[in-house]
């Protein structure tokens, strides 16, 4: 352990939770920023992102989290919204929208920031608890 | 309640002196150990400074707009280098409790 004891391993692992709950803002921005995008470079409209995160290490080794990828959300279904105004609008006057819902998005927000101030807190408080140890060589 | 070990089964850290005491060439083998332990030591501490140094670097001259890794750097730093003034202080304080010993 030596020396590296001391910084390393809890400070690692609580920006590794950082850097995730980050990612995860980022995707939410997004898709909130999408939420009216009828058309993406497929031609279909956008379709939710969502962040697959898992964990790093081994039984043994704590590694933090880690992010695997940034998924498409293919299991809820495009909006189909009656709009024959729109120039997108098929004969009938259906309009394809994209499957982002604000209210689950801005629920996936509170989680995430709430996730990402754990985080700071866990690496505020385990500075904290080096800072009390050392005050034990005084 | 099986996996609770009675407290004298718990291993000795500091290996029992057996024998006689250390030799002179021990003794030298001893105090290099020591130097390069400390020397090791700031080494270690340089590092860490020049991580986040370079990390804050980064981040000023736009080279990165990430700011965690400055935050992991500098927390880092901050750590070791506050254990090596604790270290310094305790054997500081050691060297003049020697030397102001009645002799």
């Amino acid at each position: 352990m030596g020396v590296d004891g001391i910084s390393s391993g809890t400070v690692d692992i609580a920006i590794s939770g950082l850097r995730a709950q980050r990612l995860r803002m980022d995707v939410i921005a997004n898709n909130i920023a999408n939420v009216h995008t009828r058309q993406t470079d497929g031609g279909k409209p956008y379709r939710r992102r969502g962040v697959v995160l898992g964990a790093r290490g081994t039984d043994e080794i704590l590694g933090g989290v880690q992010i695997l990828r940034i998924a498409e959300d293919i299991a809820s279904p495009f909006k189909k919204v009656r709009d024959p105004g729109d120039p997108s609008a098929d004969k009938d006057g259906f309009v394809l929208m994209s499957n982002v819902e604000l209210p689950r998005e801005m629920i996936e927000l509170v989680t995430a920031s709430r996730a990402y101030q754990a985080n700071a807190a866990v690496l505020k408080r385990h500075q904290d608890s080096i800072n009390t140890t050392l005050e034990l060589l005084r | 309640m099986a996996g609770i070990q009675p407290t004298s089964g718990i291993p000795a850290r500091v290996p029992p002196v057996t024998g006689s005491v250390a030799g002179p060439q021990d003794k030298s083998a001893g105090k290099a150990g020591f130097a390069d332990l400390l020397r090791n030591y700031v080494d270690k501490v340089d590092q860490d400074q020049r991580a986040s140094a370079f990390a804050i670097q980064d981040l000023v001259s736009g080279k990165t707009d990430d700011v965690l890794p400055v935050v992991q750097a500098v927390a880092k730093a901050d750590l070791s280098f506050k254990l090596l003034i604790g270290v310094r202080n305790k054997v500081i304080e050691a060297y003049k409790q020697t030397m102001n010993m009645q002799v």
